[in-house]
């Protein structure tokens, strides 16, 4: 019992110092502007301010960059789960000449750093016609080594019998991998699922090359619009902050009970 | 049935935009035949955001209404950095925009891209009259006497004082410091110090923004780059590395070194943001961020303005100018052309620009702009303007606060920040610091102009 | 063939641009970043040659030892405490991998405002124990210190939900026959955890190894670089060399050595941790 008191504690002040720089983003977001140079900083705002989320809707159009993003990162969300789980099956389960070389070849995407791929890819994605289109913004993110390797990593920990056993049943390869090992492996796929989606929802500059209207903008060039306004008092950049991320931590919240459920699925023990 | 409706509108706003893009499509053709009802369309990249970005929207929204032929398309393109980055890839790419708002400091480069018009050519095609326009806006932007580029969104840099704590410390209030020396001495009064002398309030604080350094090398007449700062000829190498660049370095590092000033790193909010929590009596910054100060002290104490420092005994010094002006990029037809002509001059026109100054604390580009009854208005509440547009017009105008021309400012400036936080902390002299930093630039001088030439 | 949907999207948007890249990086380019002249390798030594450019190798090495480790451990202590059943727990799973959904860009702007220098939180909490304020970003002490604490606080919510996941892989019999044996639980921790533990920890070390390596968003919005380059690591200085200096082949030949860079270290690390790492 006492142990479990301690366990609480712990959990509950590092929970608090995860979420404090957050939380104080959210009082700050409805501070007035003088409040929000004070020294000492106001932790309880004398009054609620709202003015600054009024602010921030009204110089950026952040409901439609909201929802471009959404759709750039559900694509971008099912393309990785398709690509990499194929691809992390092959590497986890299959023999095939140049396995190592290919796997290798994979991870070295990841280590090519964005800004120095960012403009040749601009142009090709000009010479397809795709600039200022959801095509453009998310294509180019649908396949992952991050996520290739995720679930490499994951398959492998799958007991390596049930691969044996269904061979032995003269299970085709491409059904036990749709009927075994996806479904064994829901934790580890909603993980990716999770971080893809969230790392293109959180991409600015790409974005901010390759669209040109308002129409197919991204939240995070919204953002950008708000830091202007900065020079004086944080409220606004804060309600901009606090606004972008709110769909973000819904996400996290309903994916997390998913990501949660998968995992005490139990199916992987034993 | 309200699904259906939902549908069917959507059915009809499509149709609606193909009609209207073919009907843009044959437009060309039509023009010339008679003013036709077709709207010319440009596009118009702007890189200024929150309450700034909102009065350009404004603005090109009621252009739009005034000018039913022409549609203007305003695009936020990031801050000043991206856009002209985005720009780049547009030159490659052969898909410039019409207008284009470009920073001070992007000017040899616009140049020598070779992708735009000057708007000369629209000024002397229609004998536009620019004898209203703030001279020295208007020197800046004069290359080989052609007036490149319009400017839209200008400032300069003043002294700001809590007159308060110059009563409180014994100053006149209503007499800031002038020179180098005076503010060193009056930023030493104005410092508080505890029991043990650990320094609790520091008299000045002045961000690390290489901005100022030009602006301190123009108060003395000093220029930043050879050649006539690059306006005889092109930049070969940088001269900031010069005695009056050294003044400058050691009485700021004095300053720091002895408490009366403090080191808050590059951004001038952090500085702004501790003289208008009190924590500081004196800051510089932006004349465009007067109107913010003013909401953020909120009548919590007096403000002041003066004039920009210089060494004592310094003449012919001034402020150079700084902020963005609007660009024809080339490669368009000659209707689009016009238009966005039209565009420029209503941006910078009288009323457009009274309506700026109010919105956005910008000088006003014209000085027509102020005889607006509501400009007279915005500048009785804000009596602390004057000095900035007074000491606009004390600035005589020559090559030093023209101010420099050179392809690689961004770079000079952050080498030039680079230099000024050595000697701030005492890792070099000041000489030391601007002679590394020289031998950098020079560098990137001599890379630039060779990727010029051919 | 399961490989081609990810291999040909590989080839079109991260090969072919590398390879454009390395062709940059020996040419000379014009203001926009056109090829003109063969440069050979003149911008390779003089990148090898350059002081700058050995400071923000050095910067940018001790960057990553600072938000890996730490970012590691503090994930791995919060994957332990929270893989258990205790009520409540799942509230408790969410709350650590919360900063997961904060942006970068939104991230540094919070912490930008917390370290402020003249109303910012932290030098109020110093205040209130009686220490000097910090000059969090404008002291070259600190500033790559608190850059870095914004890196952890950002990995710390991905590195735990993996690393959970991968705890919870773990069956449970292992540790109920550890229990007859009579196994401490410090050494339950030593001897099975960890071993069983091993895949996942030995993905978690590559990606954030490799994520440090490539950190930028966080350095450009607080401080560029600076003060005195302390913060200017390699990604930054290709940044700004290609964007700003219009010094592309230069920022190229930097972009094809960070590559090999991490690499090396990736090649390195399977060597030397994946024979460690223990596959059922």
């Amino acid at each position: 019992m006492k142990k479990n008191c301690v366990r609480y504690l712990i959990l509950i002040v590092m929970g608090l110092i995860i979420l404090a720089p957050f939380f104080y983003a959210v009082i700050v977001s409805f501070e007035s502007a003088e409040d929000t140079l004070a020294f000492p900083p106001v932790f309880v705002p004398g009054e609620i301010y709202i003015k600054s989320y009024l602010e921030a809707f009204r110089t950026a159009p952040l409901v439609i960059f909201i929802i471009n993003s959404f759709v750039v990162s559900l694509s971008v969300t099912v393309g990785q789960v398709i690509t990499c789980s194929l691809a992390g099956y092959a590497f986890a389960f299959l023999e095939f000449p140049f396995k190592k070389v290919l796997f290798i070849i994979f991870l070295s995407t990841m280590m090519i750093p964005a800004e120095s791929i960012i403009i040749p890819n601009y142009f090709t994605i000009r010479s397809l016609g795709w600039l200022d289109s959801y095509q453009g913004l998310a294509v180019p993110f649908m396949a992952s080594a991050f996520g290739t390797f995720l679930l490499r990593q994951y398959f492998q920990t799958l007991p390596r019998e049930i691969y044996d056993a269904a061979r032995i049943d003269g299970c085709g390869r491409l059904r036990f991998f749709l009927t075994m090992v996806l479904p064994l492996s829901k934790p580890a796929i909603a993980t990716l699922a999770v971080y893809a989606f969230l790392t293109t929802y959180n991409q600015y500059m790409w974005p901010l090359l390759i669209t040109n209207t308002d129409g197919m903008r991204t939240v995070q060039i919204g953002l950008a619009m708000l830091q202007w306004d900065q020079g004086i008092s944080w409220n606004t950049t804060m309600a901009g902050i606090v606004i972008v991320s709110l769909p973000t931590v819904i996400l996290l919240i309903a994916g997390q009970k998913q990501l949660v459920k998968g995992l005490t699925a139990g199916s992987v023990k034993g | 049935m309200q699904k259906k409706s939902l549908w069917k509108r959507i059915a009809g706003l499509l149709l609606l935009g193909v009609m209207v893009m073919s009907i843009t499509g044959c437009g060309d053709s039509s023009n010339e035949a008679g003013k036709g009802k077709e709207p010319t369309k440009i596009v118009f990249w702007y890189a200024v955001g929150g309450k700034v970005g909102e009065a350009t929207k404004t603005l090109v929204k009621e252009f739009n209404d005034m000018h039913p032929d022409i549609k203007v398309e305003a695009v936020f393109q990031g801050d000043y950095d991206s856009a002209i980055n985005k720009l780049k890839q547009s030159i490659a790419s052969k898909s410039t925009p019409n207008v284009m708002q470009v920073y001070d400091i992007g000017t040899r480069f616009m140049i020598d891209s070779k992708a735009v018009v000057p708007v000369q050519k629209w000024i002397d095609k229609e004998n536009f009259d620019t004898s209203s326009y703030e001279k020295n806006i208007l020197a800046y932007y004069t290359v080989d006497n052609k007036l490149y580029s319009m400017p839209f969104n200008t400032s300069t840099p003043l002294l700001y004082y809590n007159k308060d704590m110059f009563k409180a410390a014994g100053l006149d209030p209503d007499n800031p410091p002038k020179t180098f020396e005076e503010v060193a001495a009056d930023a030493q009064k104005l410092t508080q110090r505890d029991s043990s002398g650990k320094v609790t309030r520091p008299g000045m604080a002045m961000a690390i923004y290489g901005w100022f350094f030009e602006q301190f090398l123009a108060e003395q007449n000093a220029q930043y780059a050879n050649n006539g700062n690059g306006r005889d000829a092109m930049a070969t190498a940088v001269s900031f590395n010069s005695p009056q660049g050294e003044k400058v370095l050691n009485w700021w590092a004095d300053m720091v070194k002895n408490g009366s000033a403090v080191n808050m790193g590059r951004k001038t909010e952090d500085t702004m943001k501790a003289f208008v929590s009190g924590q500081t009596a004196m800051t510089i910054d932006s004349t465009g961020v007067l109107g913010d100060i003013m909401d953020g002290v909120n009548g919590k104490f007096e403000v002041g303005t003066g004039f920009m420092p210089h060494p004592e005994g310094s003449a012919n010094g001034g402020v150079i100018i700084g902020g963005a002006s609007l660009w024809m990029l080339s490669g368009h037809s000659d209707a689009e052309e016009k238009a966005s002509w039209e565009f420029i001059k209503f941006m910078t026109a009288p009323k457009q620009q009274a309506f700026w100054h109010i919105k956005t604390g910008y000088f006003p580009v014209t000085t027509a702009a102020y005889d607006d009854d509501e400009l007279k208005k915005y500048d009785a509440k804000y009596p602390q303007f004057k000095i900035a547009i007074e000491q606009l017009h004390n600035t005589p105008i020559n090559r030093s606060t023209q101010g420099g021309l050179l392809g690689v400012f961004t770079q000079a400036r952050q080498e030039i920040e680079n230099a000024i936080e050595h000697v701030l902390a005492g890792q070099a002299s000041s000489q030391d610091a601007l002679q590394k930093a020289a031998d950098t630039v020079n560098d990137a001088v001599a890379r630039y102009n060779s990727s010029v030439e051919k | 063939m399961y490989l081609i949907p990810s291999l040909s999207l590989f080839i079109v948007f991260i090969f072919y641009p590398l390879l454009k890249s390395i062709k940059l990086s020996i040419f000379n380019s014009d203001l926009v970043g056109r090829e003109t002249t063969f440069a050979g390798f003149s911008y390779y030594s003089e990148m090898l040659n350059s002081s700058q450019f050995l400071h923000s190798l050095l910067v940018t090495l001790l960057f990553t030892f600072y938000t890996v480790v730490p970012g590691i451990l503090i994930a791995l202590f919060l994957a332990c405490m929270v893989n258990s059943e205790l009520k409540g727990i799942a509230i408790f799973r969410t709350i650590f991998a919360f900063p997961l959904s904060i942006a970068v860009a939104g991230a540094s702007m919070i912490f930008m405002m917390l370290f402020n220098p003249s109303s910012g939180v932290f030098n109020y909490f110093l205040q209130l124990i009686h220490l000097p304020a910090v000059f969090w970003l404008s002291d070259a002490h600190w500033a790559l210190l608190s850059v870095a604490i914004i890196s952890i606080w950002r990995s710390v919510g991905f590195n735990t939900i993996v690393l959970l996941s991968g705890l919870q892989a773990i069956p449970e019999q292992i540790y109920e026959s550890a229990r007859i044996d009579g196994a401490v639980s410090w050494r339950q921790f030593i001897d099975i955890t960890l071993p069983l533990l091993s895949p996942t920890l030995f993905f978690v070390c590559i990606v954030s190894v490799i994520n440090a390596l490539q950190t930028f968003g966080e350095i450009n919005i607080l401080t560029q670089g600076g003060p005195m380059e302390a913060t200017n690591v390699i990604v930054y200085s290709i940044y700004r060399e290609a964007f700003f200096n219009t010094n592309f082949g230069y920022a190229s030949a930097e972009s094809v050595v960070l590559f090999l860079l991490i690499l090396i270290c990736t090649l390195f690390e399977f060597c030397f941790l994946e024979k460690k790492v223990f596959y059922r």
